[in-house]
């Protein structure tokens, strides 16, 4: 009897995992396969497409760093969306927060430059200057909706503009300014920089992996990760028993402000050690508008972040490789990743009937 | 009434959503202009048959004959095509129309312009040969309901409605409004109109009704005359147990323990006034009222008359705009939610589903609502899981919660046992006062049965109740003492011995 209750239970708990994993598979199944076929009626080889993209990243050591400089940019921007949209919000702007952290840790790695600091102390600065510049950005997107009820997905899509165009003063402007060649910043010093820990993987790895850590902490443990998911589960009810419904607004957003700002600037630390005229578009910072899919590829589950950013990693990697060996446009693998959250999401949403 | 024609008949209807079984194999008639009292326990699957004859729901098996034609019923255009009409329990109208505009919505013709000249004698003289009479111009939020109920027969009747099903008609009626619904059902069954009248009371099916029909747990347990039954045989019927004590507006009879009232209020409301917060929020104007130790105080008015906003005053007092609200004789006034609940009070709201749970969070997650602040249960920001989790399996036995664990969605439980644990949440701390509102709507015996004997214990134990309720035969059962209020007013306090129905019913209107 009791063998037979576990067993039940067991069972279940089984039907339960399929239930909630049957739309991610049929997603990825059948937007491969649509792929599969436009990639056939392209006229390009599809088993080498299919396996350059699928089997690139995980295949080599190369293509697995590849993988994981893209993963790290792209978890921040993911939880730059997620964090905020876990009370239903949108913040659209984690592109911009990513340019802001990008270009404040080129001008504050500048102006230290001649105190000669250990990296012992001047990556920690850096890093906090990084997502206090971020929080700055979405702050003012809370603040606006706070104060006067303005939609957030209108102000931080605003305050992207401000911050791309931010981006091109620093970079042509004195003092910050490189003396030649293409618009950029002079170097922050040695000490500013991301020491490498195996060639092409910089120290960012260990930083992303222990604020997975931090958030799912804060997620699971603590009173603030309750009052946020109790927030986004019935803001009604959070409201009535005591929940501060403008405070948690504006600790998601700071949060993802952060986020999204230590993103880009630990791609200025660690790749490219300046800020450069294009870096809207180059590094890892495109990827702040990539955030937003990949977050709604996991619904903005913390857990599911690194997941669904790992995935999409290894498909932009892939794309690349499969570019290279098979000639199939890039372009193809955005279709691909667009279905995926398509379907998710519809899948998702008539999974109940 | 005419006992020799049957106008409606059901055959083994049967409905079950996912394991519930809703309705087992019910039988049912109706005879031509007889008023059929549809009678049962919230759950019994009253509002599941009449949603099948009105064709919200489609029946797993079974035949409908309406005058001893089998018809298919699959949407409320066929059974509106066969004559059924159908009075929902909460408002159906468009606030924003006239009375008028809302009888004739939806069959107001293709033309470009709407000329109404024609449809205006149609309707009014409707309304005059079943003396159901109403403004018709004025716009139907300004109407109360009452009269909203009018618009809606007559809504029905306009659309050549045979059968009228009422279901529970009652709930927002007070006692003279009722007594005016009743002279209208009748006028219309003088007509030939036959009316089916959904409702747990079995005062009022004894009061309004030719015969009854009495479900239980989705059976039909049978039919009786009304004319040769008593309230014993009703109760027998309904709950199909002797023993059981209950009023007849079907309410547990409880005992309600001698407490010696305190000389100081536990709670103290002093003029207060409060601005709403939404657009269809109330304004409370200089409200003041005490809440002794071992006082249920109840407070009686048709909803969205300021209860809510008077609950909300005391547990969130900084939204008040002036007065002031004591505890135990200290000044709440400046204290935020959380602190507020750390002098000793906690609040169950009206509206369940949506302000007093988080559906898809365990019933452990949920437990912890409101008391997320407690040193017990966090230190620092971090919280103990362990703590809570007991205190959860705790709650789950002394509440008598039925659920697989404490890990199990709260959505997932039914109404009964979702109230068990807002209402355990509430008193796993002792209270000074506790503040709720509609605790027992929705829920069977049983479970109303638990909410009383919690509130008597509640008082035993020298707490005070704020008992915010529609239902003016609960709150007369267990308050000691009932306030009504009216458009955001506090308008008459009533003792036990001066309790009058008709005196409470008509201040509730604003008589």
């Amino acid at each position: 009897m009791v063998d037979n209750t576990k067993k039940i239970q067991n069972d279940t708990q089984m039907t339960r995992f399929w239930q909630s994993a049957k739309p991610y598979l049929l997603a990825v199944i059948i937007s491969f396969s649509v792929s599969g076929i436009l990639i056939g009626i392209l006229g390009y080889n599809v088993p080498r497409a299919f396996q350059a993209l699928l089997l690139k990243s995980f295949s080599s050591q190369r293509g697995f760093i590849q993988t994981l400089q893209k993963f790290i940019p792209l978890t921040l921007a993911t939880y730059a969306f997620a964090i905020p949209f876990r009370i239903k919000f949108f913040n659209i702007g984690g592109w911009g927060q990513m340019l802001f952290g990008g270009s404040m840790v080129a001008i504050v790695g500048i102006a230290l430059a001649s105190f000669n600091l250990p990296a012992i102390i001047m990556i920690p600065i850096l890093l906090l200057v990084a997502m206090a510049a971020g929080a700055f950005l979405s702050l003012i997107a809370g603040a606006l909706k706070t104060y006067y009820n303005i939609n957030p997905i209108i102000s931080t899509i605003m305050l992207n503009f401000v911050a791309y165009y931010f981006v091109n003063f620093v970079a042509t402007t004195n003092p910050w300014k490189a003396s030649l060649g293409h618009p950029m910043t002079l170097k922050i010093p040695e000490s500013g920089r991301l020491p490498e820990l195996l060639p092409g993987l910089h120290m960012g790895i260990l930083i992303v992996l222990l604020i997975i850590f931090i958030i799912h902490f804060m997620t699971n443990k603590m009173v603030l990760g309750y009052e946020i998911n109790a927030t986004g589960i019935n803001q009604h009810a959070a409201k009535v028993y005591g929940i501060n419904m403008e405070r948690t607004l504006m600790l998601t957003f700071l949060m993802g402000g952060a986020m999204a700002g230590l993103g880009g600037g630990i791609e200025v630390m660690g790749v490219h050690h300046r800020l450069i005229e294009g870096f809207a578009l180059t590094s890892g910072a495109q990827y702040g508008i990539f955030g937003i899919l990949t977050a709604l590829i996991c619904k903005g589950n913390p857990l599911g972040v690194p997941v669904s950013a790992l995935f999409i990693s290894a498909l932009l990697v892939g794309a690349d490789a499969m570019q290279r060996t098979a000639q199939v446009p890039v372009e193809i693998v955005f279709v691909t990743q667009a279905l995926v959250v398509l379907l998710i999401v519809v899948f998702r949403s008539t999974g109940n009937k | 009434m005419d006992k020799n024609i049957t106008v409606l008949e059901t055959k083994n209807i049967s409905k079950s959503f996912g394991k519930v079984k809703a309705l087992k194999d019910v039988n049912f008639s109706l005879y031509r202009g007889e008023i059929h009292g549809l009678l049962g326990e919230n759950g019994a699957g009253k509002s599941t048959l009449m949603k099948v004859l009105y064709g919200l729901y489609s029946a797993d098996q079974g035949d409908i004959f309406i005058n001893d034609n089998k018809v298919n019923i699959s949407s409320p255009l066929d059974s509106i095509k066969l004559g059924i009409g159908m009075i929902h329990q909460s408002s159906t109208l468009v606030p924003e129309f006239t009375a008028l505009e809302n009888v004739i919505l939806g069959i107001e013709g293709k033309k470009l312009s709407l000329d109404l000249s024609g449809e205006r004698i149609k309707v009014k003289k409707l309304a005059n040969e079943f003396g159901l009479d109403f403004p018709l111009d004025v716009k139907v939020k300004n109407l109360s309901a009452g009269i909203k109920q009018k618009v809606e027969i007559i809504r029905a009747l306009y659309r050549g409605a045979k059968i009228l099903i009422l279901d529970e008609p009652t709930t927002s009626l007070v006692e003279n409004e009722f007594d005016q619904l009743l002279k209208s059902i009748k006028a219309l069954v003088a007509e030939g109109v036959t009316v089916v009248f959904i409702t747990h009371k079995i005062r009022e099916v004894l009061q309004a009704c030719d015969r009854a029909s009495v479900l239980k747990d989705g059976e039909m347990m049978g039919t009786v005359s009304t004319t040769n039954t008593t309230k014993e045989e009703l109760v027998e019927f309904m709950f199909q147990n002797k023993d059981i004590d209950v009023t007849d507006s079907a309410l547990p009879v409880i005992e309600l323990p001698e407490v010696k009232l305190s000389k100081e209020p536990v709670c103290s409301v002093k003029n207060i006034s409060v601005k709403a917060q939404d657009k269809d929020g109330v304004n409370l104007q200089d409200i003041s009222f005490d809440i002794y130790k071992g006082e249920i105080f109840g407070i009686a008015g048709i909803s969205g008359n300021g209860q809510k906003e008077i609950a909300e005053a005391i547990i969130n007092p900084r939204r008040i705009n002036q007065g002031d609200i004591f505890i135990n004789g200290e000044s709440i006034a400046k204290l935020k939610t959380i602190e507020v609940f750390e002098k000793g009070l906690f609040y169950t709201p009206e509206d369940r589903k949506k302000e007093a749970i988080l559906p898809s969070g365990t019933i452990t997650e949920n437990m912890l609502l409101g008391h997320h602040r407690e040193k017990r249960f966090q230190h620092n920001g971090i919280l103990n899981w362990n703590k809570i989790t007991k205190e959860a399996q705790q709650s789950i036995r002394e509440f008598q919660v039925k659920t697989p664990d404490e890990k199990t969605p709260i959505g997932d439980l039914s109404g009964g046992n979702i109230q068990r644990v807002v209402i355990g949440r509430a008193l796993i701390n002792e209270l000074n006062l506790l503040i709720t509102h509609n605790p027992t709507s929705g829920l069977d015996m049983g479970s109303v049965e638990f909410v009383f004997n919690k509130l008597v214990e509640l008082k035993e134990n020298n707490c005070g109740v704020l008992y915010i309720n529609e239902d003016l035969d609960e709150l007369m059962l267990i308050s000691d003492r009932i306030g009504v209020v009216h458009a955001g007013k506090l308008v008459a306090i009533f003792t036990r011995e001066q309790y009058d129905k008709y005196k409470i019913g008509s201040l509730m209107i604003g008589g």
